[in-house]
């Protein structure tokens, strides 16, 4: 577990260098990229299925950087892309295009499938989490004018 | 004579108050173009124009966006001024998250402070020309990405360092292409099949022991991840045009990578190649 969080700080503060995140948060990226990933292998170890997983993870990855994004007053897609990025299934699209080249339609539909849910369920994670925290801070707001 | 007088004078307020439209036009489409650039969600283009606009007075803005253009109508609001209008086209895009934070702040501070539409445009013409890390900083950037996660797909200390190789040479390859403005096809089909030949070639000489893992971690550099999800938080959200067209880049760029994968491999297999 602590060396899954360790690689995936690392390949994220990779994502930050060639996305050209401003130095001062180049760690604090990484700190949200690891913790998604750290999300993502809890609940496969834990016997849920990867689609599930995926969505779990960028659920934390985009409340953390929304809750970043408010400490330091800085958008929050600078930690949303460098972190969702080693939840994108690559090793599936790797994996689907072998089933392709072996003429497996079946395992080619399969994995096919989960590749692309586990890329929908990304985004719609993060578009749950915006959608909530902007209610959230707008029934906040009307509460407290409402109570001045 | 004296009618002449009032008419020029009138005349003269009229282009006073298109030059500073003008400007205000230019400085929104500037700001809005950077981000879209640099890879920004299309409501939060529009929302920044609209911003700048209002924060100049204007009474009546609409923008529509899409990754490929700018369309920006703006009226004075009285009966007699002109409605502008301008169309920015936008071609090539590279992810830069240090332009977003910076325009995020100066619109920020445009609309909460009196700044003067010139020095706007100084500091949108700044923040057009910082530059991205350097260089090597991003093959080592690149090489990280590649290399740890050969390790989270179970690969050992050598393929680290073969994931290491493999992702620094075919980030450098992309870089190259770049600079040549070959399409988004051709790029990634090349970058993915010399990886995936580098990969091939150290496995074959037994400096690497897990082939997928090094594979995967090279790869990784190039996948849309970023168009992906913003493809479908942008249909979500009701922009149906610019989904569709994210949505279509990603489906090219992740088809390049498949193929220029499976080629390599094909290729490797046919010329005798063990795998």
């Amino acid at each position: 577990m602590i060396w899954a969080f360790i690689y995936a700080f690392c390949s994220t503060v990779g994502f930050s260098i060639l996305f050209h995140v401003p130095k001062k948060h180049i760690a604090t990226a990484g700190f949200v990229g690891a913790l998604g990933w750290l999300t993502y292998t809890y609940f496969i170890v834990s016997g849920s299925g990867s689609v599930l997983a995926c969505f779990a993870g960028s659920c934390i990855v985009a409340i953390i950087s929304d809750v970043f994004s408010r400490a330091f007053k800085d958008a929050a897609t600078i930690f949303i892309i460098p972190g969702i990025l080693p939840l994108v299934p690559g090793a599936n699209m790797y994996y689907t295009m072998l089933a392709i080249l072996e003429g497996n339609v079946t395992e080619t539909a399969s994995i096919g499938t989960e590749t692309l849910l586990m890329a929908g369920s990304i985004a719609v994670a993060l578009l749950v989490v915006a959608s909530i925290s902007k209610l959230l801070s707008l029934t906040g707001r009307k509460l407290l004018t409402y109570l001045k | 004579m004296i009618q002449l007088n009032v008419k020029s004078k009138v005349l003269f307020g009229v282009i006073m108050i298109n030059q500073m439209q003008k400007k205000v036009l230019i400085l929104a489409l500037h700001a809005g173009e950077l981000m879209m650039k640099s890879g920004a969600e299309i409501y939060r283009v529009e929302d920044t124009i609209t911003r700048i606009c209002k924060a100049c007075k204007i009474p009546y803005v609409e923008v529509f966006a899409t990754p490929t253009g700018i369309f920006l109508s703006l009226d004075e609001g009285s009966v007699d001024s002109d409605m502008h209008t301008f169309i920015k086209r936008i071609k090539g895009s590279s992810i830069d998250l240090e332009k977003i934070s910076q325009i995020n702040h100066f619109s920020r501070e445009f609309t909460s402070t009196d700044l003067s539409i010139d020095s706007g445009l100084a500091i949108i013409k700044d923040i057009s020309n910082i530059k991205p890390y350097p260089l090597l900083v991003r093959i080592l950037g690149a090489a990280l990405v590649s290399s740890f996660f050969a390790l989270i797909f179970q690969g050992a200390i050598k393929d680290f360092f073969c994931a290491f190789f493999a992702g620094a040479c075919s980030y450098a390859l992309s870089v190259f292409l770049d600079k040549l403005e070959t399409n988004l096809f051709i790029r990634g089909f090349c970058c993915c099949a010399a990886a995936t030949l580098i990969a091939l070639g150290l496995f074959s000489t037994g400096l690497g022991s897990d082939l997928n893992s090094i594979i995967i971690g090279s790869i990784m550099i190039f996948l849309p991840g970023v168009a992906l999800t913003n493809a479908v938080r942008d249909t979500l959200a009701g922009d149906m045009l610019s989904g569709a067209s994210k949505g279509i880049e990603a489906v090219i760029i992740v088809v390049s990578i498949a193929s220029g994968v499976g080629v390599a491999i094909k290729l490797w297999t046919l010329l005798g190649g063990v795998f």
